[in-house]
């Protein structure tokens, strides 16, 4: 009951200034599709062709992003009904994507890194609306939008013509192994954004949600900087070749970087940016002043405006142009699809600070709004109680495939081996739970622990460890 | 002191059965694996790219640790050892409570435990036979299973579902020890090889991982092998059609591809690769007879071609890449880019034995002696090899075994809900006598909740439905009465 009497409360002062930013977004969704179909117009070939379809998504993803954030921050309900109409309109343009490439390749869209985002983008969008409609997890959309988001962006960048399968890959297990892995990753996906609402609902202090906000965010730009700054200031980024869109090669395995002056020293900011917040939050703890929390919070939002220019840097200098090498001779080109990783780590750095300051402001308005801590908890544990059996099944039918491809069912080849600690952590997960009686925070703790293992088997160990499994 | 021998198995029984153990195992398990893929692994670099990567001084310590191998040293196996077998004690310790669950089911309805159960539910009754059986009805249409228990001559009802769910982790945990098992099998008794074959050769060895040879019990025979492009370039599909022939019979012809291997006596064969030799297979001529019409022939080397009765041409000499000086033909390289080849042509009739060269570069038709035939160049093929992995792994069954049992107890442990009902007439605190239902479900229990209302509400309406017309009967039977006085 006392929930309830809070939402109405918080209703009344915001009506009035509700509409701004449904008419914010619902503008900024027509006029990108006005340009949208203005390029398209001008650039001749089909109007429902994939890419264009995915750039629809994006912009209704976006929106619906951005309603579900505003609704987290102002708790109007009108948004959550404005946004899931705008996911799923994204979630049809999804679809169409989906099943136009399919229609074309004659093979479901399981054979890339591309494809394999677009299957877990539509997922995301499916699972959202599922837990929004049936769980009543209304603000999920303000989590896994903005990751929508991010992986279509991503995909603009990767390679996306349709390939033909290679022999390895003509097999009906590539679609039962994907499919199941995509289901499971986006299950995986939802249990940690439960988790992490949990924790909110949980009363967990929002310091330490501070705390952990900017220590991924010092990890991204520390990662960045310790893999990619070079003398004198210079950002090394991947060679681009635009003719054959893919990374230049000097050998086997062996990628050339170009170096791009001055821009390392933007990322070093960028990291100080993010770490001094945290080394502000950390000296209130040990000195016990909460002062320091408040001055902590006003460097996040410098943190995330420093964030905000080294994005805007990156893009403009990366953008299509050319830049010496350290390995040889000459001026060789770049371009933005040849980093989508660095891009990728930037946007979610940015994304997380905005949904800190979003808890910053309106953690007394999420409270009210979000189901109780008790809910979350259990709707967590049935979530990776889906999202287990499905990794199980990916898991065998990937062995059985290997099997019949490689001669072997387990070679530990790293996905694999990183598929198995996935597997090993849930399953932990789940025997604390069920034996030691496990609940909230460590419970909640553990599915977020899971989740950054899945994205780290799913998009960080083909990057960092190659192996076998060298397709995606 | 023998006392303190004896313990020595107990303690580390008892230990491994601890679940903290079995949770710390798994994660140096999750450690060590994430080290094997993080660390360079000599089964799968090259030497020199480990030695590029690490000093030798590291590389050393590496290697002694096991780190270089992460996934076959012996600390790996002895920490999955430990783990299987603390899976067994767990099991072992908690099995006999769960079976005593399982075996005798708990029916009875006495006072403690009506006390003690906390989802429960009164409703006033007037007869306790008749509440009993309007429950019962109305449990057998929502298709619960119904039994009639009678306790201390106290009649209740009991009623379950899915009691077999509870048993599903011993499944989960059994399955997992049977992957292992196959796993460890194919550890000591499985091996894995390479077998490279050329068109028309049969070979009856493999050369295994670690450099040495094996024989095996029957031979393989290529009767040839391809690659299909894709219109972009990119390869489609390689295949090898192979025989497997035994005491000098064929006992099993397959072509197979990537994804499809010939499988015989528990040896399986698979397309791994596929390459060029460097050697002419063949030579696709077309010989015209004098005042005739041609034909396509394809000589191969030293196999002497019947053109006619009398006629035959062999291909002689061939010459990837040639140069002449003083009137003689060398080899420059082995690039197959300007070839030559010497032709030999015999005729019985006149016993003319001819010599022919044929530069396909610089002109289609053959020169040299003269002889009845004119032959011209049509097409080179190269010979090629198909690349067989070869693997033996008579635990994989076990493996396959475990996994289908694996997803059997995961669906069954995580949606199969062990929920039981409760049902007897008592009386009331007040002393009035009603009808106490009770329910309990294992997992899920919000939604058992609801599932209970549902009952409750079913057997209320059956009580109502009774009641009316117990009531209109007895009316019914008065009015019978009145009717005849």
């Amino acid at each position: 009951m006392s929930t309830r009497a809070r939402v109405v409360q918080m209703e009344q002062p915001s009506a009035t200034g509700g509409n701004a930013l449904l008419v914010l977004v619902g503008l900024s969704v027509v006029f990108l599709l006005i340009v949208a179909l203005l390029g398209a117009a001008k650039g001749g070939g089909s109007l429902f062709s994939e890419s264009n379809l995915l750039y629809v998504a994006l912009i209704f993803y976006a929106g619906a992003g951005a309603l579900y954030m505003g609704f987290g921050v102002t708790g109007t309900p009108r948004y959550v009904k404005f946004a899931s109409t705008s996911t799923a309109i994204g979630l049809a343009a999804n679809t169409l994507a989906v099943a136009h490439r399919w229609y074309l390749s004659g093979r479901p869209p399981f054979a890339s890194i591309y494809e394999m985002l677009l299957s877990f983008v539509w997922a995301v969008a499916v699972l959202t609306l599922v837990a929004e409609k049936k769980f009543g997890v209304k603000i999920i959309g303000s989590i896994t939008m903005p990751l929508a988001v991010v992986c279509v962006i991503l995909m603009q960048l990767l390679p996306s013509e349709v390939r033909p399968l290679v022999p390895a890959l003509q097999s009906t297990w590539l679609h039962v192994h994907v499919t199941l892995a995509m289901l499971s990753y986006a299950a995986c996906a939802l249990s940690c954004a439960l988790a992490m609402m949990f924790l909110i609902q949980d009363d967990l202090e929002t310091e330490t949600f501070l705390a952990w906000t900017t220590a991924m965010v010092s990890a991204i730009y520390i990662g960045i900087v310790a893999t990619r700054f070079e003398k004198w200031g210079g950002l090394s980024v991947t060679g681009w070749d635009a003719k054959n869109k893919t990374d230049i090669f000097l050998g086997r395995g062996m990628r050339l970087f170009v170096t791009v002056p001055d821009l390392g020293w933007l990322f070093v900011l960028a990291a100080i940016g993010a770490i001094v917040p945290l080394a502000l939050y950390f000296l209130g703890r040990v000195r016990k002043e909460e002062s320091f929390f408040a001055i902590a919070n006003k460097a996040v939002f410098i943190s995330i405006l420093l964030q905000i220019v080294v994005l805007a840097a990156f893009v403009l200098r990366v953008r299509d142009a050319s830049y010496p090498s350290p390995d040889l001779e000459g001026l060789y080109p770049t371009s933005l699809a040849a980093s989508p990783f660095l891009l990728g780590g930037m946007v979610t750095g940015i994304f997380a600070s905005l949904l800190y300051l979003m808890l910053l402001w309106r953690r007394a308005d999420l409270q009210g709004l979000l189901p109780s801590a008790a809910t979350l908890d259990r709707v967590t544990y049935k979530t990776i109680c889906i999202a287990f059996p499905l990794l199980t099944g990916m898991i065998a039918a990937g062995a059985y495939w290997a099997n019949r491809t490689w001669g072997s069912y387990w070679s530990w080849d790293p996905k694999e081996t990183w598929a198995a600690i996935t597997w090993l952590i849930y399953a932990g997960y789940l025997h604390m739970r069920i034996t030691r009686g496990w609940r909230g925070r460590r419970a909640a703790y553990f599915a977020i622990l899971g989740f950054g293992v899945v994205i780290f088997t799913f998009l960080g160990v083909t990057y960092l460890l190659p192996g076998l499994h060298a397709y995606a | 002191m023998a006392v303190s021998v004896l313990s020595i198995p107990k303690r580390i029984h008892k230990m491994l059965a601890n679940l903290r153990t079995g949770i710390v195992l798994l994660i140096l398990v999750v450690i060590a694996s994430a080290l094997g893929t993080f660390i360079l692994q000599r089964s799968a670099t090259d030497a020199d790219k480990l030695a590029r990567a690490y000093s030798p001084e590291a590389l050393r310590w590496l290697d002694r640790l096991g780190l270089t191998d992460v996934f076959h040293s012996w600390w790996f196996m002895t920490l999955l050892a430990l783990v299987s077998l603390a899976i067994v004690f767990v099991s072992l310790d908690r099995f006999p409570n769960a079976w005593r669950f399982y075996a005798r089911p708990y029916r009875k309805t006495d006072s403690h435990f009506r006390s003690a159960l906390p989802t429960k539910v009164e409703l006033p009754i007037r007869n306790a036979e008749a509440g009993l059986n309007a429950a019962e009805r109305a449990l057998k249409k929502l298709r619960w299973p119904v039994e009639r228990i009678s306790y201390r001559n106290e009649p209740s009802l009991y009623s379950e579902r899915h009691r077999f769910s509870v048993m599903a982790v011993y499944v989960i945990h059994a399955s997992l020890l049977l992957i292992f098992c196959g796993g460890i099998i194919d550890g000591i008794f499985g091996y894995s090889g390479f077998m490279s074959l050329e068109r028309g050769q049969q070979v009856n060895q493999i050369e295994l991982r670690n450099g040495k040879k094996k024989t095996i019990p029957f031979s393989i025979k290529c009767y040839g092998a391809g690659q299909e492009n894709y219109a972009d370039g990119s390869p489609k599909k390689w295949w090898s059609k192979l025989a497997v022939v035994q005491d000098g019979k064929e006992i099993q012809t397959k072509e197979i591809v990537v994804n499809d291997p010939l499988v015989h006596q528990g040896l399986r064969f698979y397309q791994a690769s596929f390459g060029t030799t460097g050697n002419l297979d063949g030579l696709k001529l077309l010989a015209t007879p004098e005042n005739g019409t041609g034909r396509e022939i394809t000589v191969r080397m030293n196999q002497p071609f019947e053109l006619d009765a009398n006629t035959t041409v062999t291909l002689a000499e061939y010459i990837p890449d040639f140069f002449i000086r003083d009137n003689q033909v060398f080899k420059r390289s082995d690039n197959p880019d300007n070839p030559a080849f010497r032709l030999q042509v015999k005729n019985k009739a006149t016993g003319e034995d001819a010599k022919l060269w044929l530069f396909p570069a610089y002109g289609e038709t053959a020169q040299g002696q003269k002889t009845n035939y004119s032959f011209s160049y049509r097409d080179m093929q190269m010979g090629y090899f198909t690349g067989l992995e070869v693997s033996h792994e008579p635990g994989q069954w076990l493996v396959w075994a475990g996994c289908l049992l694996m997803g059997a107890g995961l669906f069954v442990a995580f949606y199969m809900v062990h929920t039981r009902l409760w049902i007897v007439a008592v009386p009331d605190a007040k002393g009035k006598l009603v009808l106490w239902i009770g329910g309990q479900a294992n997992k899920n229990r919000d939604r058992f909740e609801q599932k209970f209302s549902e009952v409750v509400d079913a057997i209320r309406a059956e009580l109502e439905s009774t009641s009316a017309g117990a009531s209109r009967a007895h009316q019914e039977e008065a009015e019978l009465t009145l009717a005849t006085k």
